[in-house]
């Protein structure tokens, strides 16, 4: 129960963590004060407990999938909203004008605060669930709170290392980094999908579990970093393989604009 | 002419989902929490078809339908009821669990 609260908590909140310290970085590289911070947790955080109160509500929609549908259309508007985030930086990485950086300002606060929403919402609910529910909830709150330490101290730590390597390089680790972390997200709002029924269900491509089982640690490591899927269907990987390829073909593009 | 971008949103929306279409085909079984156990604990369902569980928690805690190998996990709240959708599968054995009450809470999908 212990190692299970300090995963559960641990997956949700490395995500956001990892989103937040690159924006972070990257904004501070590109001289933006970081004021936004404030409006991010301070939406985040508020929407979080609403959504996470409201969660037994919201449940009940479209059929009994309500909550797979909302999470799942959340992590999809994310992943837009970080293509069009890498499109605004690039543009005003050669072009700083002061209407693309309030653009730039815009796009950071809402992709932190709707992953926080969406990641505070499922702790929540956990914690809800678990202090209704669960007879070692001692044990349970200590999981969650080590969880909740090692994720933050994991988004701090590849703050200060995008921060202390040189510009061109943080750059491109940064935004590396943050399509993994997206791409992993596609996948995950498209299995929401499959289980809601929303998206067709096919039968699972391959199945790498005695390879790497979902159920280590590492897997569970790399299912929080990457996303990884020991059985996942066509549809499930080609969107992730989609969601990589995409910003790295759009970042490709506008270099070379840049340049020619 | 040209058409209008309401359309096309219906029409990829139409294209997005089909699985609405076929909601009336699929089989559909109910599984019981009571007592923190899951009744029943073996669900047997055929190979390469898509099911839909209607898990019914008739306890007054909550519990969370976790399952790596079905790659599905859901809370389903006291007293309530949640739905998931599972398959299609190759046959074989998929073991579930109950995340908040573990040592009771098990059971098994079998495709056979």
């Amino acid at each position: 129960m212990l190692l299970n609260s300090v995963i559960i908590v641990l997956r949700e909140v490395l995500e956001a963590a990892l989103i937040f310290s690159i924006l972070l970085a990257l904004s501070k590289q590109s001289r933006i004060h970081r004021t936004w911070i404030i409006w991010s947790l301070l939406i985040g955080l508020f929407g979080a407990v609403i959504y996470g109160i409201n969660i037994p509500l919201v449940s009940e929609w479209f059929d009994g999938v309500g909550q797979e549908v909302v999470n799942a259309l959340m992590q999809y508007a994310v992943y837009i909203m970080l293509l069009l985030y890498i499109i605004i930086l690039l543009l005003y990485a050669s072009e700083p004008a002061p209407e693309t950086r309030k653009l730039l300002v815009i796009m950071m606060v809402l992709i932190t605060s709707i992953a926080m929403i969406c990641e505070g919402a499922e702790i929540l609910l956990y914690f809800f669930s678990v202090t209704r529910s669960a007879h070692h909830y001692a044990a349970v709150m200590m999981g969650m709170i080590i969880g909740a330490s090692i994720g933050i101290s994991i988004g701090f730590l590849f703050y200060y290392l995008l921060m202390n390597i040189c510009e061109k390089w943080s750059m491109i680790f940064g935004l590396g980094l943050l399509i993994l972390v997206s791409s992993g997200m596609i996948s995950q709002a498209t299995l929401l999908m499959i289980q809601a029924d929303w998206l067709p269900a096919q039968m699972p491509l391959w199945n790498t579990s005695d390879f790497l089982s979902e159920k280590s640690v590492l897997g569970q490591l790399l299912y929080a970093l990457v996303g990884y899927e020991a059985t996942p269907t066509a549809l499930q990987a080609s969107m992730y393989l989609g969601g990589l390829i995409l910003p790295v073909f759009i970042i490709v593009l506008l270099k070379l604009k840049f340049k020619g | 002419m040209r058409k209008s971008p309401f359309i096309w949103l219906l029409s990829v929306i139409g294209f997005i989902f089909p699985g609405l279409n076929v909601l009336a085909a699929t089989p559909l079984i109910d599984v019981e929490i009571k007592n923190h156990l899951f009744i029943p604990s073996e669900i047997i369902i055929p190979e390469n078809t898509k099911v839909k569980l209607v898990i019914h928690n008739r306890d007054e805690t909550d519990e969370e339908f976790e399952s790596y190998e079905l790659n599905r996990e859901k809370v389903i709240i006291g007293n309530r009821k949640g739905i998931i959708f599972i398959g299609p599968l190759p046959a074989g054995e998929y073991p579930f669990f109950g995340e908040f009450f573990p040592k009771t809470a098990q059971g098994k999908v079998i495709v056979k």
